[in-house]
C-alpha cells in the first residue's frame, strides 16, 4: 500500500512538474486573466485575457477548460448596424512573436454553467491547451467591471 | 437647421440582414420605426423629430412580479435597453454605462428610470431578472415576458432580435439591438441612442434632447 501511495505521490510530483515545464518552455504567456464579477444568478461568466507568444511559430489556442464550469468557449462579440451578436470560434490564433487581447466588447471567454457563484477575490484555474498539445495552467481574478470599453 | 432622414439609418440594413435570418425562430421587428425621422446632426443626434411615436397601453411584469405599464413609464424620462442575462459581455456592459449615467443623472432630475428588457423570458425569469436589475443599481427596472405580449415595448419600438441555435442547446445565443431608447415624460419614444455607448456622451445627448423638448412643449 505504502509503495502504491509512493508511486502515487512520485506520478503527482511528475505530472506537476511537466505543467510547469510545459508552461516554462511554450513559448506563450498567459496573463490579464479576469472574470467579471456578474449577479449570482447568471449562467453565462465572461473572462478576458491577454496572450503573447514569444516563439517564431504560430500558436492556436484550441480550448479553455475548468472544472468549475460546464464548458467554455472562445466568442466575439459583433455590434453591426446597431445589432448586437456573438460568434463562436473554435480556434485563436496568435502568430509568431505576437501578442492578442481579449478585451470587453470584443474576443471573450464564456464560461458557462457556473458550478457555484464567484464573487470578487476568487481565483479559480483555467487549463488554456494548445494545438501543439500544451497545456497551461493560470489563475484567474474576479474582478468588478469599468464602465470603459477598454 | 436639423439634418432628417426619410428613414432610420438603422432599420434598413437590420431589417435586410433579419429577414435573411428570419428562417429560425423568436424574430420580431416592426415597421412602424422606420415612419419616424430621424435628426442626424451633432447636437441632437438620435432625436426622433418631428412626430415622435407615441407609446400606447401595454402591460408587463417587473422584475419583482408587480404590473408595470403606460402609467409607469408616463411622467418619467425612461430609457430603454433590451438584452439578456445570457449574454456576458455587451450586456453587462451597457449596463455598467447606464448605471454611471443614472448616478449621475439622478443627482440633478427626480424622473430618470432605467428599464431592462430581457428579449429571452424563456430562460429569464422573475427571479433572475430581479438579482440581474439589482446587480447593477438598485432602482432599475427589468421587464419579464415582455416581447411575446401584444402592444409590448419591444414591438411598439421594434426591436429587432433573433435565436441563435435555440433548438440544439440551452446555451442559445440572441442576437439583439444595442441600441437605448428613450421615451420622454409624454410617453413618446423621442430617441435612439447608437453603439458605442459611453456615459459622457448619454449624458450630454440626453440634456440636449431634453433641451430642445422642454423649449418645444
Amino acid at each position: 500500500m505504502k509503495k502504491i501511495n509512493g508511486l502515487i505521490f512520485i506520478f503527482i510530483i511528475f505530472l506537476n512538474a511537466s505543467i510547469v515545464l510545459a508552461e516554462d518552455i511554450s513559448g506563450i504567456d498567459i496573463s490579464h486573466l479576469w472574470i467579471s464579477e456578474a449577479p449570482p444568478t447568471v449562467s453565462v461568466l465572461v473572462a478576458y485575457v491577454t496572450l503573447k507568444n514569444n516563439t517564431t511559430k504560430t500558436a492556436s489556442l484550441v480550448s479553455v477548460s475548468s472544472p468549475l464550469f460546464s464548458s467554455i468557449e472562445i466568442h466575439r462579440s459583433i455590434v453591426k448596424d446597431e445589432v448586437a451578436s456573438m460568434e463562436r470560434h473554435l480556434s485563436l490564433t496568435i502568430p509568431a512573436k505576437s501578442t492578442i487581447k481579449l478585451l470587453p466588447g470584443d474576443y471573450h471567454l464564456m464560461l458557462f454553467n457556473p458550478k457555484t457563484p464567484l464573487e470578487i477575490g476568487d481565483k479559480p484555474t483555467l487549463t488554456f491547451t494548445f494545438s501543439n498539445g500544451v497545456k497551461i495552467l493560470v489563475k484567474a481574478q474576479v474582478k468588478k467591471r469599468k464602465y470603459r470599453k477598454h | 437647421m436639423l439634418t432628417k432622414l426619410s428613414n432610420s439609418k438603422f432599420l434598413i440594413p437590420a431589417m435586410v440582414a433579419l429577414i435573411i435570418l428570419a428562417a429560425g425562430t423568436g424574430f420580431y421587428i416592426s415597421l412602424k420605426q422606420s415612419q419616424n425621422q430621424l435628426v442626424q446632426n451633432n447636437e441632437l443626434r438620435g432625436l426622433f423629430w418631428p412626430n415622435p411615436k407615441q407609446i400606447k397601453d401595454f402591460s408587463a411584469k417587473d422584475h419583482n412580479g408587480n404590473a408595470f405599464e403606460l402609467s409607469n413609464i408616463s411622467g418619467k424620462w425612461s430609457f430603454i435597453f433590451f438584452g439578456y442575462t445570457n449574454c456576458p459581455d455587451i450586456c453587462p456592459i451597457t449596463m455598467s454605462v447606464m448605471a454611471n449615467v443614472y448616478q449621475h443623472l439622478a443627482n440633478y432630475y427626480e424622473n430618470i428610470q432605467i428599464i431592462f428588457v430581457t428579449v429571452d423570458p424563456e430562460r429569464d425569469t422573475t427571479e433572475k431578472l430581479s438579482s440581474y436589475i439589482s446587480f447593477f443599481d438598485q432602482d432599475f427596472v427589468g421587464l419579464s415576458g415582455e416581447p411575446t405580449i401584444e402592444n409590448s415595448l419591444t414591438r411598439q419600438i421594434g426591436i429587432p432580435y433573433y435565436y441563435n441555435m435555440k433548438k440544439e442547446n440551452n446555451n442559445y445565443l440572441v442576437d439583439h439591438s444595442a441600441s437605448i431608447f428613450v421615451i420622454d415624460p409624454k410617453t413618446r419614444l423621442i430617441a435612439k441612442l447608437s453603439p458605442p455607448h459611453q456615459p459622457e456622451k448619454i449624458i450630454e445627448q440626453f440634456k440636449n434632447i431634453k433641451r430642445f423638448i422642454d423649449e418645444k412643449d
